[in-house]
């Protein structure tokens, strides 16, 4: 099976802390897989290397086949990666439409005209400057920009992150509309039981390395290592 | 009370000058974070092409073009010495953009010549309005006139563009910006050509007030500084009150302490600094 993203050996540092050991993981056309480990783990790094953001030192990112390693961010965007970071950041001072107008323009399923329809929310604030709005309709505009470069793969850094349960919901629905559309997903989270149940497959990052890579029902099945991923995040919130 | 309102005037038209360059400065040191010495040396640069072309296409011709010759160069410098230097220490950009001031300022020398050259302008804008007001030259309201033409285009540009709108998102955050595919090297040349058209119109407006010398660069380009730091670094429209504000300080420090007018400038600065640390319009936003 040829994978969307391929990602190989990851090796990536801050200055001169070493986060990633090692990182492979892949992700196949219109498969949804959940990366958990967790705070600090490492996720949020490996998405950065992904993108370019943080580049590898050692290893191998393939999006399509295609090596992206090296590649400047905006290039592996355009190349099909739509990215949503951790903690959402918008451009506040800008309205909700100019926040809308920063990707390039592309052809395909989502237009302006699409995204306003799957969040009418965004439509009906879309003067207002992105840093009045709430949580949860940050994330969608978040979403919404990551969706307007038309992407076969969407890099979602935990979008339940400070959102009311209710909201979560609303913002995981519009994640399953953009499965049912095919485009493949990685998603990020704290919350593993909610990633478990979305996810086909899931891995587990503990300090940098993979410690688990399986189906995500088998994942969610073992109590152990749930309970493990969630008390982590108990621990966290405590 | 003439006298006074002269100066005034003096200062305010020589305040649009501050004020273009301390534009052009703010857009650079915001998406770039460059402090951009330079700005004078290209600015000197947009007045003496000018200069060149006047015989050449006209005072109109030379007033649209000149600006964008200035940018073109302000683009190759751009792309071959700043942009290797982004991502590291600010240091080390503020030092190149220092010695490239010192250079534009010595190959204005070679060519042009050390000693200064007087701007021919138009005749019918040589004229004073009125003749109580006899300060009041055709050419000042020109220099007001443009000048304001050139500020709403840039406003209007950074409103309603994308390009404008992703300059904007960038001065916020430029990572985001590139993982959202805008191609950030481009938009980093394009902001710096943007200021640095700014400071090439200045050149050639004050060449026609003020005359032609290779040092008019590094004269203007302090008061262009402080002008930001009292507007307000981050706020476009606080670098444009700022300049007018110090323009016309000094003007009015003229009538009264002739030598006291250029310190006058950093006195307002401390008093600024002091009261408001953020300056006038700081914290805000681009324009909000
Ligand atoms: N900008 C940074 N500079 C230095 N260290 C960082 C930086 N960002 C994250 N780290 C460190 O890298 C490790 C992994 O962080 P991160 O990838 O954000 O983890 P996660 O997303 O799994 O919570 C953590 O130990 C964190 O402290
Ligand atoms: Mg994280």
């Amino acid at each position: 099976m040829s994978s969307l993203l391929e990602a190989e050996g990851l090796q990536a540092y801050y200055g001169k802390s070493h986060i990633l050991h090692g990182v492979s993981l892949t992700v196949a056309e219109g498969e949804v897989v959940t990366l958990l480990g967790r705070n600090g783990a490492g996720k949020t790094t490996t998405l950065r290397a992904i993108m370019g953001l943080t580049p590898p030192r050692e290893g191998h990112v393939r999006i399509g086949g295609v090596a992206v390693t090296g590649w400047p961010t905006h290039r592996i965007a355009q190349s099909g990666v739509g990215y949503v970071p951790e903690g959402r950041r918008m451009f506040r001072h800008l309205t909700v439409e100019e926040n809308l107008r920063v990707p390039p323009p592309t052809q395909g399923r989502w237009s302006l005209t699409a995204i306003f329809s799957l969040f009418p929310r965004l439509a009906e604030r879309r003067t207002s400057k992105a840093g009045r709005l709430s949580g949860g309709e940050q994330e969608m505009l978040a979403i919404s920009r990551a969706l307007l470069l038309n992407p076969r793969l969407l890099l979602l850094d935990e979008p339940s992150q400070g959102l009311a349960p209710v909201i979560v919901d609303e913002v995981m629905r519009a994640v399953q509309r953009m499965r049912d559309e095919g485009t493949a997903i990685l998603l990020v989270e704290q919350n593993a039981i909610l990633a478990l149940a979305f996810a086909d497959r899931a891995y587990v990052l503990s300090d940098g390395a993979i410690t688990h890579a399986g189906p995500a029902a088998e994942l969610a099945a073992d109590s152990e290592k749930v309970k493990a991923l969630a008390g982590a995040r108990a621990s966290r919130a405590a | 009370m003439e006298l006074l309102l002269f100066d005034a005037f003096n200062g305010l038209i020589v305040g649009f000058f501050y004020a273009l360059m301390a534009l052009g400065l703010s857009l650079i040191l915001g998406l770039n974070s460059v402090i951009n010495f330079a700005h004078g040396g290209f600015m000197a640069l947009g007045g003496y092409l000018a200069f060149t072309l006047v015989p050449i296409i006209g005072f109109w011709g030379a007033l649209i073009l000149a600006p964008f010759a200035a940018a073109a160069l302000g683009i190759l410098a751009e792309r071959g010495l700043i942009r290797p230097l982004y991502g590291r220490d600010p240091l080390y950009s503020l030092l190149l953009t220092f010695g490239l001031a010192l250079i534009l300022e010595d190959i204005t020398r070679t060519v042009w010549g050390a000693q200064g050259l007087p701007f021919a302008i138009p005749n019918f804008l040589n004229h004073p309005l009125n003749n109580v007001y006899f300060f009041v030259t055709g050419y000042r309201v020109f220099v007001v006139i443009v000048t304001a033409i050139a500020t709403a285009g840039l406003f209007a540009v950074l409103r309603f563009t994308r390009l404008g709108i992703c300059i904007r998102a960038g001065n916020a955050d430029l990572e985001t910006v590139a993982s959202l595919g805008v191609n950030i090297y481009f938009l980093r040349g394009a902001n710096f050509a943007l200021g640095i058209l700014l400071a090439g119109l200045a050149g050639i407006l004050a060449a026609g007030q003020l005359g032609l010398t290779p040092t008019m660069g590094s004269s203007l380009i302090m008061p262009s500084f402080v002008a930001i730091i009292v507007g307000g670094a981050g706020s476009l429209i606080g670098s444009l009150l700022g300049g007018l504000i110090i323009g016309v300080a000094a003007g009015i420090t003229t009538a009264y302490f002739p030598s006291a007018s250029e310190v006058v400038i950093y006195l307002i600065m401390a008093f600024v600094l002091m009261v408001r640390p953020r300056g006038l319009l700081g914290q805000e936003g681009l324009f909000e």
